[in-house]
């Protein structure tokens, strides 16, 4: 099936910290990324690219680890649930006082030398690999080691050299992204004292792999809007074309709120699963959770999250799936690719990436039978 | 001539009075307290005029003392007489800007560009004019402390671009004008002051000097770093003082300018 006109595709999700419980939002962007993954392989030479390594350097992660060792001390967390290790993140940012470099630098050495992760966030990736399993999201490598290809300033010389880059920290100064020759503001990516944001933290990830693509897409939060149209720009003069899929968050209740404040209660990904898992079958699960979150609630973010349009989805999904014909399919035919090809050309318009949208939105057409091939490739 | 707190204070008001004798009249400026009030009621002014302020814009890429001293003078040697006057109206402010002047030379014209293409200048103009500019970069920090440094000889050079470097600059140069090049010694505190005092304090003291032709093509100056300025007792030609962030209320003095220290005429100018 793979020819050597297969173009590469690279997908880029921005990544959720491990520090706190999935919540609808953070959903909402792994079903977009799965179903953007699984619909585009059968098309292209796809990497779904991941990493949590590559952004554990980040004050947010780095700064956790250092205020639960420095207040909790050596504790058990295996026992505590993905909510009660939020608590302890919400506790943290309220503590305000931020974490100086020096005391971040044994956290930070540690994630870059040894593949370190602390306990309390292996313990949220475990506890969502388990939530990935049940809703059939490939997993991209929660729990593997996948450090960047650059160094921090093997990026920051890269940058510079291509005269995108502005290094004052000889001057006591930051290290900016300089995308503004094509009239983009200045953006900070290292503090004076040498931590990076994630920006500085994609940028180690995804300049080395740009070259090796024909395109880039990066799927992100829609608020972070200015800092991906600089990474669009930057990845861009490596020759691959970017891409750029904001995807809208979820409200509750008609409020955005960010995961850092808590206020997530009822509506995290543990507890839908719990309250939905008996009353429907796995697969109905998996493409009802896809019908809602990429259908339903579409890119942008104006639909608060609404429960019972979630178990609609689900119940919808269920007769699709009856329609298919309700049985394993047969290997041999799920591999054709000129039949899966078929379907799912329609969707890509003019990008090699499917448009998860256009796709999930078909399934819903009105006396439409989806093709059961395509259900098991993509939304199962 | 020995600092203290009562001269600093002179040199201080002594600005203020030339810089704005409309206003220094009605104000007190025998006090410490005096002066802190006539500041404020100048910042109350500046803040009315805000958009219409005469300011210079300078982006910074890299900064090397000696260079940035030399480039400080073509630029303001080089500053034509009537925006030199609003310029040193508005006290010759200066704000400066993280940037990388080579991403921005495409989209924005500037004034002077060094040599070496680190720092670029724009204006003397309304801070209107320089808002787009503003918006798209950074206000520049340099907070690392500046370092002793041996002492370092470097020439004024003559008003207007190097060769090859790209600037404009309209109307007649106010540093125009004759007499033989002289030497000076350009002290510069450094305790306690970073890059970016520097930058502020340093700055006004060239350019004022160079408004006043106490610095003018040809001169030399020879940097000299001290950690304070205290207890100099060579006489000075220009010193800036300013205010002391450190010691909240009392002044400062950042650097000066000696007197001339040799005879220089025979040297190449």
């Amino acid at each position: 099936m793979t020819g050597p006109a297969r173009p590469r595709v690279l997908l880029a999700p921005v990544t959720v910290t491990p520090s706190k419980p999935l919540t609808p939002s953070h959903l909402k962007g792994l079903l977009w990324a799965d179903v953007m993954y699984r619909a585009t392989a059968p098309l292209a030479e796809v990497t779904y690219r991941y990493s949590h390594t590559t952004y554990h350097p980040t004050e947010q992660t780095l700064g956790f680890w250092e205020f639960l060792d420095r207040t909790h001390g050596d504790i058990d967390y295996s026992g505590l649930s993905e909510t009660e290790i939020g608590e302890l993140y919400v506790a943290y940012r309220g503590e305000g006082a931020t974490a100086t470099a020096g005391d971040m630098r044994p956290y930070a050495d540690a994630v870059e030398r040894t593949g370190f992760v602390h306990p309390a966030s292996a313990l949220v990736l475990r506890l969502w690999a388990g939530h990935y399993e049940r809703l059939g999201l490939y997993d991209p490598g929660l729990l593997t080691h996948q450090p960047p290809g650059y160094g921090l300033e093997e990026m920051v010389s890269d940058l510079v050299a291509a005269g995108l880059g502005l290094d004052q920290r000889r001057l006591g100064g930051p290290v900016y992204l300089d995308a503004t020759r094509f009239g983009l503001p200045l953006r900070q990516i290292i503090t004076a004292e040498g931590r990076p944001n994630y920006l500085a933290c994609a940028l180690r990830e995804l300049l080395p792999l740009a070259p090796r693509y024909d395109e880039i897409v990066v799927l992100y939060d829609r608020e972070l809007d200015p800092d991906y149209q600089l990474l669009e720009r930057v990845l861009a003069q490596r020759g691959p074309t970017v891409r750029r899929v904001p995807i809208g968050r979820v409200p509750i209740e008609g409020r955005i709120t960010s995961a850092r404040h808590g206020g997530w209660h009822g509506h995290t990904v543990d507890a839908l699963l719990r309250t939905l898992g008996d009353h429907c079958s796995p697969e109905a699960l998996r493409l009802g959770v896809r019908l809602y979150f990429i259908a339903g609630l579409g890119p942008g973010q104006r639909e608060s999250f609404r429960h019972e349009l979630l178990r609609r989805s689900i119940a919808r999904a269920g007769q699709l799936l009856e329609r298919a014909g309700n049985q394993p399919d047969e290997p041999a035919v799920r591999r054709t690719p000129s039949q899966l090809t078929r379907l799912l050309e329609p969707h890509r318009r003019d990008h090699l990436h499917i448009d998860p949208y256009r796709l999930t939105s078909s399934l819903l057409k009105r006396g439409r039978t989806p093709s059961r091939p395509l259900l098991s490739e993509v939304f199962l | 001539m020995t600092l203290s707190p009562t001269f600093l204070l002179s040199v201080a008001a002594g600005r203020l009075r030339t810089t704005r004798p409309d206003l220094a009249a009605d104000l007190d400026l025998t006090s410490l307290e005096g002066l802190r009030g006539a500041q404020a009621v100048l910042a109350d002014r500046e803040a009315a005029e805000h958009g219409d302020r005469t300011v210079v814009v300078a982006v910074v890429g890299d900064f090397d003392l000696p260079r940035w001293v030399v480039d400080t003078c073509r630029f303001a040697l080089a500053v034509p007489a009537e925006r030199a006057g609003a310029w040193r109206h508005a006290f010759t402010r200066t704000v400066y800007l993280a940037g990388r002047p080579d991403s921005l030379r495409k989209r924005f014209t500037f004034d002077h560009v060094a040599e070496d293409g680190s720092i670029a200048w724009s204006g003397p103009a309304p801070e209107a004019d320089t808002e787009s500019l503003r918006r798209l970069l950074k206000t520049f920090s340099g907070g690392r402390e500046l370092a002793a440094w041996a002492p370092v000889t470097v020439t004024v050079p003559g008003a207007g671009p190097p060769p090859g470097a790209t600037g404009r600059m309209e109307g007649e140069p106010h540093g125009a004008g004759t007499r033989q090049p002289v030497a000076r010694d350009l002290y510069i505190a450094t305790a306690r002051v970073t890059v970016a005092d520097a930058l502020v304090q340093v700055n006004h003291l060239l350019v004022e000097s160079a408004m006043d032709g106490t610095v003018r093509p040809g001169d030399r100056l020879t940097l000299r770093s001290v950690p304070r300025l205290t207890g100099l007792s060579v006489p000075l030609a220009a010193l800036r003082v300013d205010t002391d962030p450190h010691r909240p209320g009392e002044l400062r003095a950042y650097a000066g300018l000696t007197e001339a220290t040799e005879d220089s005429s025979g040297l190449p100018g």
